[in-house]
């Protein structure tokens, strides 16, 4: 028979190949299909784990942490000796240029006002000008704005046309009020936003110069000259418009357009928290456009011949508690030091104890937060704290934790996920504007806080350091009596195992222990390790622990479950490495004269290493997620204390995540979605080590 | 060599009545076959005929298959190394084995021929050892300067040389090779061949190949090994190489040298 009638030829043949090519094809769709279900599954995994780790919060504070840190800076200060504080600013310039050992700060254009009887002190060298200013390298750099309200841009045609022309025209004229421009793009954004709330633009606002009316503008000084300034322009150009300016304070400012008395407020600082919350609950919603900056002043009398600037220190001592000039700095002469400061309800106070100490609580020293502590919890609450440990003697975290939880008191009022809080913005903050004291706060819920803070049994305060350091206590267990225990019997499987039935049995034995649900390990660690053998896994018999309290439910016993349950996938991957050892090295080796041994430890296991620690690695990160076993043998629900060796008792991460998951409040379902992505992070973390140490020992033979 | 100890005679190994089986499989019959000292002896045959079986046998190395036996007796230094109170690793100390792929150590070249030593108590110099083995093998001058490098990052034929560096080093008194030009070509056969003929004034060579040139070059004895029906093998025909190439007894040998076999 020709072979040509054996096998298909000509379009047979091709039809043939094309056939196989299709089927080929086929299984390929297939396996993109499965890939891609796969894959689609995992990001929808991922995605929701990330939306239930980020977004908004609306949260309430006992004490709002600013205010608290402002309060305390001003009691501090005005109970300084030589203090005096001042509402008017030209005042306060006259009083300083009169005494050559005053010292105190104002706006910028009241320094210029004033130049020519006060000298300006650089902060760290740095003097304000348009450049530091511009940059923000100069210390006591603020934004200076106007607010307006919404509703005034769209119904009053005077406030609408008198802001406009303020935006389109403060730019020119700023610098001779004495005052820096804004940066392009706030200026750019704040006319946008005015021609957003009001349909205008600058054209059809020149068409209609004879729109008229009043504007009645009030708030703090620090603004003030800017306005009337541009106000006069205005005038000057022809509108109609008349400009009336009040000049009280921010503060006083805010009140009064708030209670709908004034239709424009010169703000020194943003709008505060409460403010906003008292506007919105008279339904006027402020709109702030920010129209300058300011370099606030440090400033001595031309009469003053010491001064030459402060270092930062010496200006955070100089302008609150320094009795004397010798003790800012030694060579300063040894006189009283006199401070003339803008009054605590002005915007340049707070900006200044901002810029200089910080308003946040928890950048302030131990001393700071102790003082804290005490002015504001009862004197008993204090006793008691000094009794349980002195304050003096807590660290930074602790007082820090202490003040968050006594004092500011945050509670969450409600949570909104990632995607809600993209997409549903509007409605979250109109949400939150229902509750006046509510604060929207867009959170990332894995933060340093939350890695840092034990565990806790409020949403806001919880964190999970205590269950990270469960988790790596009992993989250490774990780890150190699986792998060698594993290694062990691998060796002794691949290398001494003769086949006779026993061996065979233990094979078989191994291998269906690798299947066995985790579930059942957790029942015979309960029986074994945390009942039988409680007087060893409590600590007992060593005498480490109470014996009135110990009990078996430990990392101990926990690391020992674990270690159980990875034994036999410790094994069988080992054994698979050591087979992998090309049996050319233990022949050559054999034939030097080498023992069993000798070939096992020079050859074998240095050759198998690479594959034995991946295997383990990947066994110690199911170990490292696994839950259900732990819940068995006794994980605890609630503790609050770092575990401290192998006889605490203990919390893990999934243990955290499965609590957190079964309470009803959202806020914890978001801490258990932040503890998986700390979870996940961990593990890819184990598995990436896996795959360096496996490329790194790649051998080339 | 005269450090050696002394051995019986003539004869460096000696063959009684040797078969050997994997499992139920019998895969050579009662060989009986003795091996001068210091001269190349060569074990030829047709694939699959026990030439390797009856090699790995001379060492021991037959042990490492679970399923091998072997009965019958190997004497070495008048001793049947299968008897039960002889240590494998003693006969495989003074019985070194070259293997007919390269198998360096992944590890240095210096290693690779420092470790046999080490193992077994070596109390001189190492660094000359190494140099003295690597020159022994004719590799010295190719290596000198990499010692450190892989063992992995030489030639085949380097790398063949380097394995024979090796078991050279722990002074063994027979080296046995299994094809070990096989994976080379006829250049770096030729410089083995060469270190083969060298070598044979200090050891004795047991080495079996399937290049008949090879074996009429070299060798001073030849083994002609062929199988049953049963494909068990068996030893045909032995006697001194330049008798056995020029006037085999045997009808089966002549065929197989001529080329005519099977
Ligand atoms: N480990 C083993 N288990 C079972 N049978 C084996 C084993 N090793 C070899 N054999 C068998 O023993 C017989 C002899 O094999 P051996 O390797 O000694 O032949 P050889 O003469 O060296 O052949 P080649 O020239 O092809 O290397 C063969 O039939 C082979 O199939
Ligand atoms: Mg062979």
């Amino acid at each position: 028979m020709s072979s040509q009638s054996l096998y298909p030829e000509g379009p047979e043949l091709e039809a043939f190949v094309k056939r196989r090519r299709r089927l080929g094809v086929v299984w390929r769709s297939l396996f993109l299909l499965a890939t891609t279900v796969g894959v689609i599954v995992l990001m929808v995994l991922l995605l929701t784990i990330i939306n239930d780790s980020f977004g908004y919060v609306a949260l309430e504070y006992k004490v709002a942490p600013e205010k608290m840190v402002l309060a305390w800076f001003e009691k501090v200060m005005l109970n300084a000796p030589g203090v005096e504080t001042f509402e008017d600013y030209d005042d306060l310039a006259a009083q300083i240029a009169a005494r050559d050992d005053a010292v105190g700060y104002l706006s910028h254009a009241y320094y210029q006002a004033h130049a020519d009887e006060l000298r300006l002190a650089p902060i760290d060298g740095v003097a304000p000008d348009a450049e530091t200013v511009a940059n923000g390298s100069y210390l006591l750099t603020r934004p200076l704005y106007i607010y307006t309200s919404l509703e005034a841009l769209r119904e009053r045609g005077a406030t609408a046309a008198f802001v406009g022309y303020y935006l389109y025209h403060v730019s020119e004229t700023i610098e001779q009020v004495g005052y820096f421009p804004a940066p392009d793009d706030a200026i750019a954004q704040a006319q946008r936003d005015w021609r957003e709330a009001t349909g205008l633009t600058p054209e059809t606002l020149a068409e209609n110069m004879a729109t008229s009316g009043r504007v009645a503008a009030s708030g703090g000084a620090a603004v003030a000259p800017i306005t009337l300034a541009m106000a006069e322009q205005m005038q000057r150009e022809g509108f109609e418009i008349e400009v009336s300016v009040s000049e009280k304070g921010a503060a006083a400012g805010f009140e009064d357009f708030c209670l709908g008395q004034a239709d424009v407020v010169n703000a020194g600082r943003a709008i505060a928290f409460d403010e906003e919350a008292l506007c919105r609950s008279n339904r006027i919603t402020p709109v702030s456009f920010q129209v300058g900056l300011d370099g606030m002043a440090v400033v001595v009398s031309r009469s003053n011949h010491f001064v030459d600037g402060f270092t930062l220190e010496e200006l955070q001592y100089a302008l609150s508690t320094a009795p004397r000039w010798s003790d800012v700095r030694a060579n300063w002469p040894d006189k009283p030091l006199l401070r003339f400061i803008p009054a605590p309800e002005s915007a340049a106070f707070e900006v200044f104890i901002d810029a200089a100490f910080g308003l946040e609580p928890a950048s302030h020293h131990e001393r700071v937060l102790s003082a804290l502590l005490v002015d504001n919890l009862p004197v008993g609450v204090v006793r008691r704290l000094n009794r349980e440990k002195p304050l003096d003697q807590r660290s930074h975290d602790e007082l820090y934790q202490l003040v968050v939880e006594r004092i500011i008191e945050p509670t969450i009022v409600q949570t909104w996920s990632l995607l809600e809080s993209i997409f549903e913005k509007e409605t979250i903050e109109a949400a939150v504007a229902q509750t006046p004291r509510a604060r929207l706060e867009f959170r990332s819920w894995v933060n340093k806080d939350f890695l840092t803070s034990p565990q806790s049994s409020q949403p806001e305060l919880a964190g999970i350091r205590t269950a990270i350091l469960g988790s790596l206590w009992v993989v250490l267990i774990t780890l150190l009596f699986s792998v060698p225990v594993g290694v062990g019997a691998a060796i002794y499987l691949e290398e001494y195992g003769s086949g006779r039935w026993l061996d065979q049995l233990i094979e078989t034995n191994i291998n269906n222990l690798a299947g066995v649900p985790s579930i059942i390990y957790g029942m015979l660690g309960l029986a074994v390790f945390v009942r039988a053998l409680e007087p060893l896994t409590s600590g007992q018999v060593f005498g480490l622990v109470d014996p009135t309290t110990a009990n078996g439910r430990t990392i101990l016993s926990a690391g020992l479950t674990l270690g159980l349950l990875i034994l036999p996938i410790i094994i069988i991957n080992a054994r698979e490495a050591i087979r992998a050892v090309p049996r050319a090295f233990r022949e050559a080796s054999y034939g030097l004269g080498a023992t069993k041994w000798q070939t096992i430890w020079y050859h074998v296991l240095p050759n198998a290493i690479p594959g034995i620690l991946t295997g383990s690695i990947l066994a110690i990160s199911r170990a490292f997620g696994e839950t259900a076993p732990l819940v068995v043998v006794g994980a605890s629900t609630a503790i609050f204390m770092d575990p401290s060796g192998p006889f605490s008792k203990f919390t893990t991460l999934p243990i955290q995540i499965y609590q957190w998951t079964a309470r009803p409040q959202e806020a914890f379902h978001n801490l258990a979605a932040a503890t998986i992505i700390v979870l996940l992070t961990l593990l890819l973390l184990l598995n990436a080590a896996a795959v360096i140490l496996r490329n790194r020992h790649q051998r080339s033979y | 060599m005269s450090a050696k100890p002394a051995t019986n005679g003539k004869y460096a190994i000696e063959a009684h009545n040797l078969n050997v089986f994997y499992g139920d499989f019998q895969a050579v019959r009662d060989v009986n076959l003795r091996i001068e000292k210091n001269k190349i002896t060569a074990l030829i045959g047709p694939s699959g005929c026990g030439k390797s079986t009856v090699l790995r046998s001379f060492n021991r190395m037959n042990d490492l298959i679970p399923t091998a036996r072997v009965h019958g007796q190997v004497r070495f230094h008048g001793k049947n190394i299968y008897d039960p109170d002889v240590d494998p690793v003693l006969v495989r100390r003074r019985i070194g084995m070259v293997f007919q792929k390269p198998n360096p150590f992944p590890k240095s070249i210096y290693e690779n021929v420092a470790w046999g030593a080490k193992i077994n108590g070596f109390k001189g110099d190492l660094d000359q050892l190494v140099e003295e083995s690597l020159r022994a093998a004719a590799l010295w001058d190719e290596v000198k300067n990499k010692l450190d490098a892989s063992g992995y990052s030489l030639s085949g034929g380097q790398q063949q040389r380097l394995c024979i560096a090796r078991a050279i080093a722990v002074k063994p008194d027979i080296i046995l090779m299994d094809e070990p030009a096989s994976a080379l070509d006829p250049i770096a056969t030729l410089r083995i061949e060469d270190l083969m003929i060298e070598l044979a004034k200090n050891y004795t060579i047991i080495v079996v190949t399937h290049n008949m040139q090879q074996a009429a070059r070299v060798s001073d004895y030849t083994a002609f090994f062929t199988v049953t029906p049963d494909r068990t093998g068996y030893l045909e025909e032995f006697g001194p190489t330049s008798e056995l190439f020029t006037m085999p007894k045997s009808k089966v040998t002549e065929d197989y040298i001529t080329g005519r076999f099977g």
